[in-house]
């Protein structure tokens, strides 16, 4: 397929996912909605299930607000809203993996309130990376798989398992190989693309999207840079975007993505599944080795030195920070990063904070445009 | 309405006397001494550590450490009515005015000293323990950069139905790393003899916190939950030592006076309420005045019995602790905080729940509707939910909540509902 009809569909997936979602069922699918990067995709994967990731809806709140108070960040609200309204009957269920205290309370309130046959929860540490919580951490997923096992009704083969994690791995080198290219030859791929690319994984079976990726790569690199060049670098950094229309805004604005540390993005592929330990060992590993989220405690300067290090390495002339209101993980972290960055690159930052039951495309494109602007000293 | 200036007659005067909790000076007195002592001993010798309310504090008291809590700090300061201007500072510096107020107050003061005591003293180092929120670590993991000091964070990941053995012996495991950190921090050797007694007192101190909240299962109730958020104080942070112990046998002896000799908190109590979540700090006079008109005396909350730790096994109190620290009321599922919830409302023999919808309170706050529901599903009674902030006073809308409270007692309780 050629380049920009596969973009072009990405992008399709990302502006509306569900239409695709709902069919997923008529293909022979079993649909399991997902809300964290840190899920194991891959026990729902071996287990027969399809992974499909939940990233809240530009809708106005009509159920939601009978169980959820207005400081509650819009991806809760909105995505509870779709589940109480019946929009995501499409779904056997979904896993609860407690980052935050919002996720840790709506699991609660979901299971209480719809009637989804599959419910799972995960129950993290915060101490990501400390000898102390890794053996918590393998029974955490040993307790979860015996879980989807529950719902199943059998076991998950360790061999249907280790090919997972084999399939999982390779998304993982193709995310990677897809974001080097991004950086080693400008105008190859523009941000926008290369993360619609990226994130339309999150809506099919794991191995078309290795596919979709490999298809793209091998013709991207055979090809020559489709123009893109002459945009202003800016780095992307927070929790998901529900949307295109940030990255739409930015190329429009004369702008372009060079990097991002997003949980739809950079952070959602760093680091591989060992394939040569045992399976869950292997996963509660990686989540413990892996880039951190805001929402843990890995050390305190991780997250700033890696930011610096992507602004530094990408070469973006500044970072858009991209929230949730009321997120209190990554709220608390903007005025150190914003700083930091300041003191140590001179590099300018911009909060957006999303608020999907109010989204306004003109406003947003406003604070950017003013933003892009001041960089670039017009 | 107009507030209370008419002159009280002599007879009005004695009964509101006879009335009065004298157990609030002591703690007065406690806390004055608490503070003093805890701000002079600032660039002394002395190990000074800041601490959430919800963590272990007993293995700090045996290391002779002195724990310092922005919590009851940041409570203070909204009783003061001088928790927004701390929180404008941390906002003016890019703190969200969505944060928990605590801690927006709270790195305000620590940048500004301001607050009713000029501010806390600088820590040594810092504990944390996220079993009543994940706000904590962050915001202490800002204290960390800021004063440039050590952070124990004493990790209780959140508890579903049972307490999962593996999830027990990863706080255990942290238990032991803490004493080592103490170690570390202190130059000083783990004393078990020490500890043991610094944990029965804890615990006996504790036990009398529980007694005195029970006294209000008596009608009329000898105080009201508002008493109960002030008289909490030294259990939350001072347990483990003598004079906690001293001050709560002192505060039950007259609770139990007031009961013997029938002196309720209220001139009359014709309803009793359930209360939830953190107090209106900034709110608790007008409160209390509302609810005295209203009749209405709220005997019980789910608040203050957070302090009261049960199932320490004397022999092992290290790794007895490190379960019952995990397992606090805001670690826990929604049915089991229900179930909780049921337990006090027919303890307590309440007539109905008022819930504060705590903006700044998360884990507190988001599931109270669901909980709202299923109170009254169990208990036939009504609840009902306000809407505030517990130090941020500037979301807070004084007519609406008290029309509502109103509307709540006198239609829905009066009417026998
Ligand atoms: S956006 Fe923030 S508050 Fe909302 S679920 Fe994610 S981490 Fe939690
Ligand atoms: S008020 Fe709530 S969010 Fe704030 S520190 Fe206390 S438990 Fe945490």
């Amino acid at each position: 397929m050629e380049v920009r009809t596969i973009v072009e569909e990405c992008l399709e997936l990302w502006r509306d996912p569900y239409p695709r979602l709902a069919r997923l069922g008529e293909e022979g699918e079993r649909p399991v909605g997902v809300f964290c990067s840190y899920t194991p995709e891959e026990i729902l994967h071996a287990a027969g299930l399809t992974p499909v990731r939940l990233m809240g809806a530009v809708r106005a709140i009509t159920h939601a607000d009978a169980h959820l108070q207005a400081y509650c960040c819009s991806l809760a609200r909105t995505d509870l809203d779709m589940a109480l309204a019946g929009e995501l009957s499409f779904l056997e269920g979904a896993v609860f993996v407690q980052t935050c205290d919002t996720m840790m309370r709506l699991s609660d309130i979901w299971r209480r309130n719809t009637g989804f046959s599959y419910h799972g929860d995960l129950v993290l540490p915060i101490r990501m990376g400390e000898e102390v919580s890794l053996p918590f951490l393998i029974e955490e997923v040993k307790r979860f798989r015996r879980g989807v096992e529950g719902f199943l009704g059998r076991e998950i083969g360790d061999d249907a398992l280790e090919e997972s994690i084999r399939v999982y791995n390779r998304n993982r080198r193709l995310a990677d190989r897809l974001y080097r290219l991004r950086a080693s030859r400008p105008g190859a791929i523009d941000g926008l693309s290369a993360t619609a690319c990226l994130v339309a994984g999150f809506w099919m079976r794991r191995e078309k999207h290795n596919e979709l990726l490999h298809g793209l790569l091998e013709d991207l690199e055979g090809s020559e840079p489709i123009g893109g060049d002459g945009k202003l670098p800016l780095l992307v950094s927070g929790s998901v975007c529900t949307t295109p229309d940030l990255f739409e805004l930015l190329l429009e604005l004369g702008a372009d993505v060079v990097d991002d540390d997003l949980c739809c993005g950079h952070r959602y592929f760093d680091a591989f599944v060992d394939e040569s330990a045992p399976p869950e060992e292997a996963l509660a590993k990686r989540m413990w080795e892996r880039v951190n989220c805001p929402a843990k405690h890995q050390c305190i300067e991780d997250r700033f030195q890696r930011l610096v290090r992507q602004v530094g390495d990408s070469g973006a002339k500044g970072v858009v920070f991209y929230l949730q209101s009321f997120c209190e993980p990554h709220l608390f972290d903007i005025p150190y990063l914003r700083q930091c960055l300041q003191e140590e690159l001179e590099v300018p930052s911009l909060v957006l904070e999303s608020e999907l039951q109010s989204f306004s495309r003109g406003q947003l494109r406003t604070r950017l445009q003013a933003f892009i602007e001041t960089i670039s000293g017009v | 309405m107009s507030e209370d200036v008419r002159e009280l007659t002599e007879e009005e005067k004695a009964d509101k006397e006879r009335r009065k909790i004298k157990s609030a000076g002591a703690m007065r007195e406690l806390m004055t001494k608490y503070y003093i002592e805890a701000k002079g001993a600032e660039g002394t010798k002395r190990h000074i550590a800041w601490i959430t309310s919800g963590a272990p504090v007993e293995p700090l008291i045996a290391f002779d450490v002195i724990p310092v809590y922005p919590e009851n700090h940041g409570a203070m300061c909204g009783a003061a009515h001088m928790n927004v201007e701390l929180c404008e500072v941390a906002e003016g510096r890019g703190f969200s005015r969505d944060l928990c107020s605590y801690a927006r107050g709270d790195i305000g003061s620590a940048i500004t000293r301001g607050g009713p005591i000029g501010g806390l003293p600088r820590p040594t180092f810092l504990v944390a323990c996220n079993n009543i929120c994940n706000t904590v670590f962050k915001w202490y993991e800002e204290l960390a950069r800021f004063f440039d000091v050590p952070l124990f964070i004493f990790d209780t990941p959140f508890v579903r139905g049972e307490l999962p053995e593996h999830l027990a012996a990863y706080s255990v495991r942290q238990m032991h790393e803490y004493v080592s950190f103490l170690e570390k921090m202190t130059r000083k050797e783990y004393d078990d003899a020490r500890f043991v007694d610094v944990a029965a007192k804890s615990l006996f101190a504790s036990a009398l916190w529980k007694e005195v909240l029970a006294c209000n299962e008596h009608r009329p109730a000898p105080m009201t939950c508002f008493d109960a958020f002030i008289l909490m104080a030294p259990i939350v942070t001072l347990r483990g030592t003598q004079e906690v112990v001293d001050f709560y046998q002192g505060v039950l002896e007259e609770m139990k006076r007031r009961i013997e000799e029938g002196i309720g908190i209220l001139p009359s109590e014709r309803y009793r309420l359930l209360w939830d979540n953190i107090p209106v700090w900034y709110e608790m006079r007008n409160l209390g005045r509302l609810f005295m008109e209203l009749e209405t005396c709220l005997v019980a909350d789910t608040y203050t019995s957070a302090w009261t730790f049960e199932g320490v096994d004397a022999e092992k109190p290290l790794e007895s602790m490190a379960r019952i620290y995990t397992e606090v009321y805001l670690n826990i599922n929604l049915e089991r905080m229900a179930d909780k919830i049921e337990s006090l409302a027919t303890r307590f023999g309440v007539d109905g729940m008022i819930m504060h919808s705590n903006r700044s309170c998360k884990p507190y706050s988001l599931g109270q509707y669901d909980l709202a529901k299923e109170f009254t599903r169990r208990t036939g009674k009504p609840a009902l939910i306000i809407e505030a902030d517990h130090t941020d006073s500037r979301w807070y809308d004084r007519a609406q909540v008290e029309t509502r409270i109103r509307d709540f007692v006198e239609n829905l309780l009066g009417s026998g509902l």
